[in-house]
């Protein structure tokens, strides 16, 4: 392990702003882990916003979700950076409104920081090499025993929390991250263009994606205004709605369960440890 | 690991293999189009996660063929072939647009289905009224 500092040394060159930040939240890591994941959160929005300036200035005024989700419909950012900095738009919001936060939390999103810095950089410096050697731990201050069993307790249960959220995100995704997800998309599209040119043969005529789409747009809207489908539209509506609780539920008790673990474990480190200082939301 | 109903098995492996095409028929992979697409697996077809993970082994929804997954919504019932109509629909709504291959694979699922004019058209209300209330499962699986 190494002293809260050099990791990030890398952004300076790139990114002034991102780094004195990633920097920042280093820094805290294990003193005032909220601190930490606040100061990540502004560094993602940084890195977000300075990426929609360049490439998507309609959303520069969104905040930091939309802006987010924007750049992966646009197809700049990739599935693994937006779960990073999802993460870590996630846990800084939870540091901001008062959620408890443990170091081990910080320290992973620090870690997703460094591997996001690096793509940042190769991003707004097409072309850019960024050789890193790799995330550094910054060692506790002394004093802090890194081995004690509160300490592994909150280990474990972050460890826990990743693998359920990692689990609960691939069954919801469509393709598995194993996968060779290029190959088969275009297995699937030789399948679809075969499927047309059979289609075409048989006499059926060539489509006109547009007017199909306004037709049935159009279709819909006045099946909407009708009485009868209006009364089947708001019935599904309920069901849907019901049915779609019913998971966010199941999710929200996950999440629940565990803010309340981790309450417990930061309520038995400062037992052990007594916070000391204020936190620092400044730049 | 708990047993995995065969049945439910087979829905959850043709209803991705179904998503997918209709995801790839817009020529990239949109985020949203994926996260619609597995939410309303789990919502609206009743899918669990187990079952969902399953699914998208090799095993399962890698030796699928388009052909294989239209014979298997020829022979489900017509209530849950109709759902499965009506969450492509709902995909292609997930980002407002639409392609030629993504029309041709809703008429070719609907045909498959053997669903008529009007059963079509209530796929899509259905569809239009769902795309009104998703949730971006980003946010939803993680809080």
């Amino acid at each position: 392990m190494s002293d809260a500092s050099g990791n990030f040394d890398f952004l300076t060159k790139y990114d002034d702003r991102v780094a004195r930040l990633a920097r920042q939240a280093e820094r805290y890591v294990h003193t005032d882990p909220d601190s930490c994941l606040f100061k990540l959160r502004l560094m993602v929005e940084v890195m977000a916003r300075a990426l929609v300036e360049m490439q998507l200035p309609h959303l520069v005024s969104g905040d930091l979700s939309t802006m987010l989700r924007g750049l992966q419909r646009s197809g700049l950012l990739q599935r693994k950076e937006a779960d990073g900095m999802h993460a870590i738009r996630r846990e800084g919001n939870a540091a901001v409104h008062g959620e408890v936060a443990t170091t081990p939390v910080a320290m992973r999103r620090l870690r997703d920081a460094y591997r996001l810095g690096a793509w940042y950089c190769r991003m707004i410096r097409r072309g850019s090499k960024v050789n890193l050697p790799g995330f550094e731990p910054p060692s506790p201050p002394p004093g802090t025993d890194a081995q004690s069993q509160v300490r592994l307790r909150a280990e474990m249960l972050e460890a826990a929390i990743e693998a359920r959220r990692t689990r609960a995100r691939d069954a919801l995704m469509l393709f598995a991250d194993s996968e060779n997800i290029d190959a088969e998309a275009a297995r699937l599209r030789g399948e679809l263009e075969a499927l047309e040119r059979v289609a075409v043969a048989a006499g059926e005529p060539v489509i006109d994606a547009d007017l199909v789409a306004l037709v049935m747009a159009m279709d819909v809207e006045q099946i909407l205004e009708e009485p009868a489908w209006g009364r089947t539209a708001e019935e599904a509506k309920v069901e849907a709605e019901a049915q779609f609780n019913l998971v966010k539920m199941a999710f929200e008790e996950a999440e629940s369960g565990y803010r309340i673990e981790r309450a417990k474990i930061v309520d038995a480190m400062h037992v052990q440890h007594p916070p000391t200082g204020e936190r620092d939301t400044s730049e | 690991m708990n047993e995995i109903d065969h049945d439910a098995l087979e829905l959850a492996t043709t209803w991705f293999t179904a998503a997918r095409a209709m995801t790839v028929a817009a020529g990239h992979i949109d985020p949203s189009r994926e996260a619609t697409a597995g939410l309303y697996g789990r919502a609206i077809l009743g899918l669990n996660e187990e079952t969902c993970l399953a699914a998208k082994t090799p095993e399962q929804v890698g030796t699928r063929t388009l052909l294989d997954c239209l014979a298997s919504i020829a022979e489900m019932p017509r209530s849950m072939s109709a759902k499965l109509v009506t969450g492509i629909v709902l995909i292609a709504y997930a980002d407002a647009s639409m392609h030629p291959l993504e029309v041709r694979w809703t008429s070719s699922m609907a045909s498959a289905a053997g669903l008529t004019e009007s059963s079509f058209q209530a796929c899509c209300v259905n569809a239009r009224v769902i795309a009104l209330m998703m949730v971006d499962p980003h946010e939803e699986s993680h809080r």
